[in-house]
């Protein structure tokens, strides 16, 4: 279970933004995540649950926005998707692509609703 | 939503909800640990390579293979990763090649600060090449950065050949494939090596790999060669 030691990161970062904005209470946190990522959001939301019982972010909903693969072609300089992870230019068929997105793993940001009681 | 106070509706409390823009890597803190164990490397002149494969792929018997053929040439020196046991370091051990063991209990992967822990065990003056023998699973080893300078995954002819394009994201970061236990190819209808390269070049289109047997040494030069080339 990788995905215990990506939300221990998580659950440390967040925390910690928390308390530097006073935050009391965390509604949802909005994460992204490149496809090249081997990471399963259900697993990642699954372990968030846990991991967040009896902390300020206890119920909140993770979010898991996944980043499609972009690539760029060494040779012709075409920017594409890579669908089903095929990498390959779509102009010249070359197959030397630079990676320009898809590994994305980091925590965009949070909802704090601090509803007064 | 009423205009003049700003709440939901009367009698519940004002939303005072906001949005708290972060931006931050969540394997920082790994990947801080990573670049520290490639301090320690790189201030001792090792070069640090990550072996990963399914399990029983053949990483330890090609390190053994790898040992004895690179003997009186290289210095080698290994990181054992396993959920349990220390049997991989005793094998490496035998053939007196200094080795620690890590074992992970639950974890599916090492992670960098597992190898630095490890560092306090073994000595790394002159060394020349230290493997890191991650845990055997084609998905967790690969997004956390050991340090390694560079990534090595095995597929053995035993596990079927699409395995590459089954879990692309790991051969995709590989800078060297090794079909493992070849031997065996004459007993396998199912497995054609060419089907393997095929799938892996979708994937990376120059990435090399070598067919080889642990157990013979067939096809080991290229992989040997490339290991003389890394010495610094
Ligand atoms: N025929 C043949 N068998 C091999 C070869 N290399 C390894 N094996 C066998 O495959 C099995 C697993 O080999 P290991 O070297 O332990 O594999 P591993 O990847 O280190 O295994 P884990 O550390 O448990 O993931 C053993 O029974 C080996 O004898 C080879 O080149 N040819
Ligand atoms: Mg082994
Ligand atoms: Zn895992
Ligand atoms: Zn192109
Ligand atoms: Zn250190």
């Amino acid at each position: 279970m990788h995905e215990a030691s990506i939300v221990s990161g998580l659950m440390r970062i967040l925390l910690d933004h928390a308390a530097r904005h006073g935050v009391r209470r965390i509604a949802s946190v909005t994460v992204k995540v490149g496809r090249l990522r081997s990471v399963e959001p259900r697993a990642l939301i699954g372990c968030f649950e846990v991991f967040a019982e009896d902390t300020i972010a206890e119920g909140a909903e993770l979010l898991v926005e996944s980043v499609p693969i972009r690539g760029r072609c060494d040779d012709c300089g075409a920017e594409m998707e890579i669908a089903g992870f095929v990498f390959r230019c779509d102009r010249c068929q070359g197959g030397r692509i630079t990676v320009t997105s898809g590994q994305e793993l980091y925590i965009d940001s949070f909802e704090a609703t601090d509803a007064l009681s | 939503m009423c205009k003049e106070c700003g709440c939901d509706t009367h009698g519940t409390a004002p939303n005072l909800s906001k949005r708290i823009e972060v931006i931050e890597n969540l394997l920082s803190e790994n990947d801080r640990q990573a670049l520290h164990n490639r301090e320690h490397f790189d201030a001792l002149g090792v070069t640090a390579l990550n072996l990963m494969s399914s399990p029983g792929s053949g990483k330890t018997s090609l390190l053994e293979a790898t040992i004895e053929a690179l003997a009186g040439e290289m210095k080698i020196a290994v990181i054992e990763g396993d959920l349990e046991t220390e049997n991989d370091a005793l094998r490496i051990r035998r053939h007196g090649v200094p080795a620690v063991q890590i074992t992970t209990g639950m974890a599916c992967h090492l992670d960098a600060a597992m190898v630095h822990d490890a560092l306090h065990d073994l000595s790394l003056e002159g060394i020349d090449l230290l493997f890191i023998e991650n845990v055997g699973n084609l998905v967790c080893p690969a997004g956390f950065a050991l340090g390694q300078h560079a990534d090595v995954v095995l597929l053995s002819v035993t596990e079927g050949d699409d395995k590459p394009s089954k879990y692309p994201v790991i051969f995709r970061q590989a800078s060297r494939v090794l079909i493992t236990k070849a031997d065996l190819l004459a007993h396998l209808d199912d497995f054609d090596p060419h089907r393997a390269e095929d799938a892996v070049h979708r994937l990376s289109a120059d990435l090399p790999i070598d067919v080889l047997s642990a157990k013979t040494g067939a096809g080991m030069a290229g992989w040997l060669d490339w290991l003389r080339a890394l010495r610094r």
